[in-house]
């Protein structure tokens, strides 16, 4: 029991501190979120019987929680909010945002724990439920509440698409790709090049991202087959390559002449041996033609439009939420399938243990080749979406940090497994795109009426202070530190696949184990 | 049915078989014997594609295989339990037997065949949600020529069934190839335990540093003098 409370102090803490940086309304999609989190942790825990009886177990844990983040919230309201220079805390807003935080945070810690207390097929359904209704709710409480939160978590959930396409090269293939992001570099170029002004192609968006990934699929195959006789580190070090390679080519597609080889050199060439005078005009096919517009970038690029919702704009971020929602459950659910598939199969056997697979009859060419296509299918997507969303590609974008970081969430939530890379994504892109420019406003609001006025006298100093008080900076600092403490702590990611967790623990485990308790597994 | 014709395999410059050449007929248990680094599991891996052969050839009921890659040849009905067994220690007992099927195409006799190698070997029955690697030497073995059967081969390759087990379970093994045999799978055996393969072997072979220097029907191969000396051990 006192574990319980406990942890429902730590979560109301950790929302608290959320809220402090936030601020304002974010204390009721915060509430919400803690509660959802803290009703699946306490879910497993608790005595398992009927719902009512597992809300009214988790009552105190609930409270205790809400307790905390209410004394949290006031505390940001009327004390952190001054101190970084925010408008003193209006009550019409105080009062409904700690309400619908603390309640909300109350009321989803006991609806996640009861779901926990109904028969196994419906607390799936229900958990399904829950989440379905946080997706859609989620945009349209982000509007009401003005946080402005969404324009940047749709870049989260475009990196919860990259991560789920390498995740079929790196997790299920066990081929370690560094140059991931060139695939989705060419998802979105392929859709800049199709859709813009820049060769006054205009093709509908609904049918470019078709192309995009069927464009990134071929590449994949493409560049797949060089790194098929190599393994491990040798195959990281030549996809590190291709990474690199693809933003320098589209970086420098900007003068582009073709000629006919026939009627340009062979002919002219063979008739100039013999002393003649050939009088074949050479024909040129492309003639300095820009294809990528270099530095400057491909701009603008066309938008998505449906029926009813219209054009797609920057303005109104709710479509291309649920259009990229959409592209995730498409993902999702052909990931499945594929995962579930004979070449599904043959990947994890390559993996294991490539002789031995390729003794059970499984091609590894092929295998290989596919997993490259197919993951790099899925930053097609991706590439495309972003192409459209931004209506803008520039190639510094998907360099070697791009890579990495899309890595990172696949390594972070857990490879091999699919929901883990979700949440790693989710994760470390929120924590990129909202929490560290959050961070970033905080401080420097707490500096302004802090320490800054007390440096004037020193403006070299007040300057540096005020330059370098900002998380941004260090983005990937923290990124690396997150990802060292990870492996120290819990190598085989958030929510890891069984077989990971298997590799990673192998000496823990007892061999020989007696069948039925692996059984479970 | 397997017939090796003058066949050298080479590890860069070390010539390994020196013109090796064997058949095997249809429902027979072969016997290849030797001692250690003799060219034993050579012999095998050359058969199943994973070195190839810079001469000579090798052909499964007419066909040729020395061309073929490692797959190509398991597609054809070529099955081994590998020597250090290879299997898939991440995988559950049943997935790695799932993954011994994976080139059939008939998908029909499939649950048949899974009773059949539960009934082979009722142990893995029992450790059938258990992971590969955490078996035991002879249940991995078990595992391995359990998920060679499940292709259900025109020929087994077995290399060394007998490395590194108890003496009962090395009696059980071969029982169990036996078993295997009579209910219609040709064999070709790898072993080093001479006494225990000629027992049960119509034919065999004596392998000397890559080359065949003796062969003959298996109860005359263990009267045989020099096979009593050098690999029976009996004066």
């Amino acid at each position: 029991m006192q574990r319980n409370i406990r942890s429902g102090v730590t979560f109301g803490i950790i929302a608290g501190f959320m809220t402090f940086i936030f601020g304002g309304w974010s204390v009721a999609i915060i509430g919400v979120l803690y509660g959802v989190g803290l009703g699946l942790s306490l879910g497993g825990r608790l005595k398992r019987e009927a719902p009512l009886g597992m809300a009214s177990q988790a009552l105190p844990t609930a409270a205790s929680a809400g307790g905390v983040l209410l004394v949290m919230s006031l505390i940001q309201n009327y004390i952190v909010a001054p101190a970084i220079g925010q408008f003193p805390a209006d009550p019409s807003v105080v009062i409904p945002a700690n309400l619908a935080g603390v309640l909300g945070g109350f009321i989803f810690t006991l609806i996640t724990v009861a779901l926990h207390g109904l028969p196994e097929k419906q607390e799936r359904m229900g958990k399904l439920i829950l989440l379905a209704v946080i997706v859609v709710a989620f945009p349209f409480v982000d509007t009401f509440a003005r946080l402005n939160w969404l324009a940047q978590f749709i870049f989260a959930l475009i990196f919860v698409i990259l991560g789920m396409g390498l995740n079929i090269v790196v997790g299920y293939a066990g081929l370690l790709d560094l140059g991931y992001a060139a695939f989705f570099a060419i998802g979105a170029y392929t859709t800049g090049i199709f859709s813009s002004p820049q060769h006054n192609i205009y093709l509908n968006f609904w049918l470019v991202i078709w192309i995009a990934a069927a464009m990134a699929a071929t590449f994949g195959l493409i560049l797949g087959a060089p790194t098929l006789p190599l393994r491990g580190d040798y195959l990281a070090i030549v996809t590190l390559g291709f990474g690199e390679i693809i933003p320098v080519v589209f970086r420098n597609l900007t003068d582009v002449t073709i000629q006919d080889p026939l009627t340009c050199w062979i002919i002219p060439g063979i008739t100039r041996l013999f002393g003649g005078q050939s009088g074949m005009a050479c024909i040129t096919l492309l003639s300095h033609m820009d294809v990528t517009a270099g530095e400057r970038g491909i701009n603008p690029i066309g938008r998505p439009y449906l029926p009813i919702i219209g054009m797609f704009t920057n303005a109104q971020p709710i479509p291309w939420y649920f259009l990229i929602i959409a592209i995730i459950l498409l993902t999702i659910f052909l990931v499945n399938r594929l995962r579930a598939s004979r070449l599904g199969r043959a990947w994890m056997a390559i993996r294991e243990d490539q002789l031995a697979a390729s003794q059970m009859g499984i091609d590894p060419v092929r295998t290989k080749l596919l997993a490259f296509a197919m993951g790099a299918t899925f930053s097609g997507f991706a590439g495309a979406f972003y192409a459209a969303y931004i209506s803008g590609i520039f190639p510094d974008v998907f360099d070697f940090s791009a890579s990495i970081l899309i890595l990172c969430t696949v390594i972070l939530g857990g490879m091999g497994n699919i929901y883990g890379v979700i949440v790693g994504g989710l994760v470390l892109l929120t924590a990129d795109r909202l929490f560290l420019p959050a961070l970033k406003d905080f401080l420097s609001g707490l500096l302004n009426h802090t320490v800054l006025p007390a440096l004037a006298s020193n403006p070299t100093l007040r300057a540096a202070v005020a330059q370098n008080a900002n998380p941004i900076l260090y983005r990937y600092l923290l990124f690396g530190l997150t990802l060292v403490i990870m492996m120290a702590v819990r190598p085989e990611g958030l929510i890891p696949s069984a077989q990971r967790r298997m590799e990673l623990h192998e000496a823990d485990e007892v061999p020989n184990a007696a069948a039925s308790t692996s059984m479970k597994s | 049915m397997l017939e090796l014709k003058d066949v050298h395999t080479y590890y860069g410059n070390i010539h390994a078989l020196k013109g090796i050449s064997l058949n095997v007929e249809k429902g027979e248990i072969v016997t290849l014997i030797g001692s250690n680094g003799a060219g034993k599991s050579t012999t095998l891996r050359t058969i199943q594609g994973i070195n190839r052969p810079r001469s000579g050839t090798i052909l499964l009921e007419g066909e040729e295989l020395e061309k073929l890659p490692p797959h190509e040849i398991a597609i054809r009905g070529v099955a081994q339990s590998p020597e250090g067994r290879m299997i898939f220690p991440r995988m559950t007992v049943m997935e790695n037997l799932e993954m011994g099927a994976y080139a059939r195409k008939d998908k029909t006799g499939m649950s048949d065949d899974l009773e059949r190698v539960f009934k082979l070997f009722p142990r893995l029955k029992e450790r059938i949600g258990q992971k590969g690697g955490t078996l035991s030497g002879g249940e991995q073995q078990m595992l391995a020529m359990g998920r060679a059967l499940m292709a259900r081969p025109r020929i087994l390759l077995l290399d060394e069934p007998s490395m590194g087990l108890s003496p009962i379970l090395v009696e059980l093994i071969f029982e169990i190839i036996q078993t295997i045999n009579k209910e219609g799978t040709t064999i070709l055996l790898v072993e080093q335990n001479a006494l225990m393969a000629l027992s049960i072997a119509n034919r065999g072979y004596v392998i000397q540093t890559g080359e065949i220097v003796l062969s003959d029907t298996a109860p005359r191969l263990k009267e045989n003098e020099m096979v009593r000396k050098s690999y029976l051990g009996i004066e």
